[in-house]
């Protein structure tokens, strides 16, 4: 006791953290009692000075706040003390208005204890003193409209944790409780206090006997319904609408009682209510409908269904509507939820089913798609709703289709019974014993309909769809069954009319669902069909039985082509003939590697040597059937070549490049190209040979995308790898014949350095020095040095991806070249093909790829650039440099430049009037993609958004430069591959990119930096409007209407 | 939106997939199965495409019906493109109300005009008519869609231009 007095008085004099740790381990050793403590703050705590009572309690507070929970027990008197003292308190305080922020404070300190006290209550026996008491004192003492918030809060808080810990404490208190609390609890405002409020109320209403309170309960939680809440910006307690909406939700669903209170309350909103109110409403209704039960349900029925229904058929928006089906579905739910017997069905499921049928009456019309709809909905509640809403309108369809009058309206009928069909598949309602579908008694006639919809354009479309969802419906169709929609389909396939409604894609959709399900049907009846016509699409990509089918069919079908007794006066439909097949050979192969299919690799032994033999035959026999050896076939087959090499495991590799070198290298062609036709032995295959036939030269393409395909362990088969390096540079500079041979050349020379480095460093250095000097450096033929320079950026490249320390000296040397004035351009525009992501040294051609080189890549070019072009002083080179950083940009990921963007973008928007529309282009995209990512990520406010803002001016005037059209250069139609041909498509592409930059600039930059532009875009884009490619058209018209 | 409905259930029709039309129209003149990509994305020939009948469908199609703003003007059958007629620098344009009475019709006549003249170079003149036969009004609908002081006037009032604009919303939707 004394003590306690000596601790309380030193503390009161200075307050440290000593003497309330020293009160605290004597609590906790038994030395001090707290009623002694209480004692000894008697006269702090009676003080009529707030300072003194202030000081008491906060002293209390902490030694409470702090005590070990289990010396509490037998110091009940403490409570009792307290509750005294906070009652007197309280009253000395009121009314609040005179309350000075210091004794708001305590009083605040009084609550911290009474929290204190509430939660430790816990293990000992308080109970009746708390009841007689500490409670009364807070109904009674409490003031909840004098409170601010905090501490209305406090009182919420204690009661949460009143009602968690001492729930059979509170029930035994009865309605006094109840009353109490509600009284308390009404006209909360505030949103923290009003979650901690529905939780207590959902507890109550779930846990408490509130048969006589009930009414009050619904006033004080429904009064919030529905929830209009927006939180303040920058609301730093994050509670959401949504948090509140489902908070009250849960407290609403509590109890049936509310029921028949509740629900006209709802049918109020759901009628009057916006759309949000109207969406919250019919949401709380299929939650609490459960709750509130079948006979609530039934008494409101009609109602009920009467305000959905409008939702329904005169929908403000598809949300909503899909919101008020739910509700519907739960209001059958509930109302048969009870009921087993199948066979008479009557109230509401009966009245709104036969309602909805009345509409359908008029397939035709706009009503019938929400009738099915509520139909559909039907199928997924209980099973004996299902069995009746089938049985119903099943049949009623069935006859409308078939009734002579409604021949037009054969189409919506279908597409109305499809998505029946569809909904009986999809719904969640299963027969207990059974997997039978419901679908079962009217399978006849329903597939009957179905496949006479078939027959007429007009309900072609939604009889593939239903057709679609009987097949995959479980347990429905036999096989035979399905084996007759197959037979069915296929004539719709084969069938050689114009297609306007896109309806041969979805059969084709409908055949590969098939193949999933039961391949054999697809095999025996629609693959014979695909190639005796014209085959355009495989279904049945995943199967392994089919694939090889399609093999020996398209191989067949080849060669018989290729055979030189057919030669037809025309030849080229037969090489897009050709090619068709063969894209289709490879496409199939690559999603089988994609799929990591295990058979791929056997085609190296049944396909390629056929290939090769074709191919090859083709070049050596001149039948004048030249458009076989058409470069477009060749790629295809280098393509599919490529494919089956890539799956190949290193030792099989090895043996294939041996046959691949003997044949390409020495000529001996006997081991590649096995086939059926027998090869011309008189002419010497020399594809290397400068004096080699263009066809010959071509096949060069299988040679390298078969070296591309290898792992690095394979060494190429020759006695010198760099010595065949050297030749490949030297044939693809001066003897490849187009940039095709030459592109392959360079993809030889770069994949065998990007995996073999170790083995060429007599290359390297040579190249680097002597080819560099001799090809680039001192030449004085500028086509020569062109094609120098692009071998350079692929062998850049090669390195580069896997972080060999030679790459940056190479690309480095390629600066040396920016004051020339004939390749300087060509010089920087290496600079970013070296950093261009391409398709041959990728992970599946298993090239040694090395992560983030690209980063490390333009880290160390970027400044440089940058550098240069502060630093140069003629204008000439100062744009080779921009040129640079043009293509270089494109080809950096954004992370490695984001950070410069401040500075890059004067650069850029210079770059933006470079003459070459490939670089223009790229800058373009770069700007778009910037700008596309800032979008998504909403922020006007962002780093770079702000870049862009403060430069939105004359971006906006390069890209109403960059949209519009010039005079439209070249009129003659041109062939794919010709330079002037490119160039069109490019500028092009410079106008695309442009338009789309305008029409996402407003989504990034602020409107009222933009909005002085506005008038003038808007003339501007007049003119794109009249641009004479339909594309550009489109996204003119699109950034004209943001 | 106006109180009174006029056509509380029109018939709805299914809808032409862009791409299978877009498709069909390329296989007719390509021969060679490309699938490089610029082929896929570009045309594959340099000539001008003049702005024909689809392409003026394609951006009138998705415009919403004032009436029943979930649907399109394409689903309720009131635009076509064999009722949209190019000649050089001029388009004649027919539609069709749903319901001979349709109070609706100069509005969605006055939609239209709005987007062509939004979507379409200044050289075009644009002629908007009623279907003949389908309007009770026809004549005054067709001498109000046409005169320009009145579309102006019409442009000039804020409650008719937000309609028009919720109308147009949907419009770059196209025949997606």
């Amino acid at each position: 006791m004394e003590i306690a007095e000596r601790h309380v008085r030193t503390w009161v004099a200075s307050p440290r953290d000593k003497e309330i740790e020293d009160t605290v381990s004597g609590v906790a050793n038994g030395q001090l009692k707290l009623a002694h403590v209480v004692k000894a703050l008697g006269e702090y705590l009676t003080s009529e000075d707030g300072d003194f009572r202030n000081k008491g309690v906060e002293f209390l507070a902490l030694v409470v706040s702090k005590c070990p929970t289990d010396n509490f027990n037998l110091q009940s008197g403490t409570g009792r003390v307290l509750c005294v003292k906070a009652r007197r308190h309280r009253n000395d305080n009121s009314p609040p208005s005179k309350a000075s922020s210091r004794l708001l404070a305590s009083r605040f300190l009084f609550q911290k204890i009474y929290m204190i006290y509430a939660q430790r209550e816990i293990s000992f026996g308080f109970a009746d003193l708390w009841r007689c008491s500490y409670r009364r004192s807070i109904f009674t003492n409490v003031n909840m409209q004098a409170l601010v918030q905090v501490q209305r809060h406090t009182v919420f808080s204690i009661f949460d944790s009143l009602v968690a810990l001492r729930r059979d404490v509170l029930k035994s208190m009865g309605d006094s409780f109840l009353s109490g609390y509600i009284a308390l609890a009404d006209g909360e405002k505030d949103p923290r206090n009003l979650m901690v409020a529905f939780a207590i109320a959902r507890v109550l209403a779930i846990e408490f006997d509130i048969s006589k309170k009930f009414e009050d309960l619904f006033n004080i939680t429904f009064c919030y319904f529905p929830i209009t809440f927006r939180p303040p910006p920058n609301d730093p307690y994050r509670i959401t609408a949504d948090d509140l909406r489902n908070s009250l939700r849960s407290c609403l669903s509590a109890s049936p009682l509310f029921g028949n209170l509740a629900v006209p309350l709802f049918l109020d909103k759901i009628n009057a209510g916006s759309p949000t109110t109207k969406r919250d409403t019919l949401q709380t209704l299929a939650v609490c409908l459960p709750v509130y039960g079948p006979r609530v349900a039934v008494n409101l029925a009609r109602k009920l269904w009467n305000s959905l229904k409008l939702e329904i058929f005169q929908p403000t928006d598809v949300e909503t509507e899909g919101e008020a089906l739910k509700a519907t579905q739960v209001l059958i739910k509930t109302i048969y939820a009870d009921e087993v017997r199948d066979a008479d069905l009557d109230g509401l499921a009966k009245d709104a089913c036969e309602e909805c049928i009345q509409i359908l009456k008029e397939p035709e019309k706009s009503q019938a798609k929400p009738a099915i709809k509520v139909l559909c909905a039907f199928m997924s509640t209980t099973p004996s709703v299902s069995r009746f809403t089938l049985s119903h309108a099943v049949p009623h369809l069935t006859k409308h289709f078939v009734d002579p009058d409604e021949l037009p309206n054969r189409g919506p009928v279908l597409s109305l019974l499809s998505s029946l069909i569809a909904a009986a598949r999809d719904s969640t309602v299963k027969v207990a014993d059974t997997e039978e579908a419901f679908l079962l008694p009217f399978k006849d006639e329903v597939l009957g309909i179905l496949v006479t919809g078939l027959k007429a354009q007009t309900s072609l479309r939604p009889a593939i769809e239903g057709l679609n969802g009987l097949v995959t419906t479980l347990g429905l169709l036999d096989d035979q069954e399905i084996g007759f929609v197959v037979q069915k389909v296929n004539e719709v396939i084969s069938n050689q009319q114009e297609d306007p409604l896109g309806a041969r894609d979805e059969a084709l959709d409908l055949l590969k669902v098939i193949s999933i399900k039961t391949p054999s049907h697809i095999a025996e009846m629609t693959l014979p069909l695909l190639f005796s016509a014209l085959p355009d699409q495989a279904p049945g990509r995943d199967d392994p039985n089919l694939f090889e089918t399609l093999v020996v069919r398209l191989s067949v079908r080849l060669s018989l082509l290729y055979a030189p007794a057919a030669v037809p006066d025309d030849s080229e439909p037969s090489a897009a003939y050709v090619h068709a097949l063969l894209s289709t050979l490879a496409d199939v192969l690559s999603r089988k590697v994609e799929n990591g299919d295990v058979d791929v690799q056997k085609y190296v032994d049944r396909l390629v040597p056929r290939l090769f033999n074709l191919t090859i035959h083709g070049a050596l026999v001149a039948t004048g059937n030249k458009s076989v050896a058409d470069p477009r076939i060749i790629d295809v087959i280098a393509r599919i070549v490529n494919l089956v090499v890539q799956s190949l495991s290193a030792q099989r590799q090895e043996t294939f490049a041996e046959t691949l070198i003997t044949a390409y290298m020495k000529g001996d062609i006997t081991s590649l190209a096995v086939g059926d036709l027998s090869l011309p032995t008189e002419r010497c295959f020399a594809p290397f040979d400068p004096a080699a036939s263009e066809s010959q030269a071509n096949l060069i393409a299988l040679f390298s995308e078969s070296v591309i395909a290898f792992h690095p362990e394979v060494k190429i088969p020759v006695e010198d790898e760099s010595a065949l390096l050297v030749q490949l540079l030297n044939w693809g500079i001066r003897h490849a014949k187009t940039g095709r041979q030459r592109e392959c050349a360079w993809h030889i020379v770069a994949v065998i350095v990007n995996k073999r480095p170790a083995d060429l460093d007599s290359f390297l250095d040579t190249s680097f020095t002597t080819f560099w000097d001799e090809q680039i450096a001192k030449l004085l033929d500028t086509d020569v040095r062109r094609r120098a320079i692009s071998a350079w950026a692929w062998i850049s490249r090669a390195l580069l991806v896997r972080n060999h320390p030679k790459a940056l000296p190479f690309v480095n040397r390629l600066f040396e070249l920016f004051d020339d004035t004939k390749v300087g351009w060509d010089a920087a525009r290496a600079i970013g093909q070296a950093g261009t992501v391409d398709k041959v040294l990728t992970k599946r051609n298993h090239a040694v790829i090395k992560v983030l080189h690209a980063q490390k890549y333009a880290s160390s070019i970027l400044p440089k650039i940058i550098q240069g072009i502060k630093d140069s002083t003629e204008q000439s080179r100062q744009i080779t440099y921009l040129v640079s950083l043009a293509a270089l940009i494109k080809v950096i990921p954004r992370a490695a430049y984001s950070h410069e963007l401040p500075i890059l973008m004067p650069l850029l928007l210079r770059g933006l009037s470079l003459p070459d529309p490939t670089l223009r282009a790229g800058v373009i995209d770069t700007l778009l993609s910037a700008a596309q990512a800032d979008a998504e990520a909403g922020s006007k406010t962002a780093k770079e958004g702000s870049v862009v803002s403060e430069h939105a001016v004359s971006l906006t005037n390069a890209m109403l430069l960059n949209g519009a059209a010039a005079e439209m250069p070249v009129v003659v139609r041109l062939s794919l591959h010709h330079p002037a041909y490119r160039a069109n498509l490019e500028e092009q592409r410079v106008r695309l990119g442009a338009l789309k930059y305008l029409a996402i600039l407003p989504k990034v930059v602020r409107y009222d930096v933009l909005h002085p532009q506005k008038a003038m875009v808007l003339r501007e884009l007049a003119k794109a409007l009249d641009d004479p490619k339909r594309v550009v058209r489109k996204e003119a018209v699109n950034a004209r209407s943001v | 939106m106006a109180s009174e409905v006029f056509n509380p259930n029109p018939t709805v029709i299914a809808t032409v997939s862009p791409t299978a039309r877009r498709r069909a129209a390329h296989a007719r003149h390509s021969l060679w199965l490309l699938d490089d990509e610029d082929s896929a994305i570009y045309p594959s020939d340099d000539e001008p495409e003049p702005i024909d009948a689809d392409e003026i469908f394609d951006l009138i199609r998705s415009i919403s019906d004032p009436e029943h703003r979930s649907m399109t003007l394409e689903e309720l059958a009131v635009v076509s493109a064999p009722q949209i007629s190019v000649v050089p620098s001029r388009v004649l344009i027919e539609f069709t109300p749903t319901v001979p009475h349709c109070g609706m019709s100069t509005l969605i006549g006055l939609s239209i005009r709005v987007r062509l003249l939004r979507a379409l170079p200044t050289r075009f003149k644009v002629d908007i008519r009623v279907k003949p036969g389908s309007h009770q009004s026809e004549h005054a609908v067709n001498k109000q869609l046409n005169d320009k002081e009145r579309v102006a006037a019409a442009l000039e009032n804020p409650a008719l231009v937000e309609v028009l604009e919720t109308c147009l919303q949907s419009a770059s939707r196209r025949g997606l």
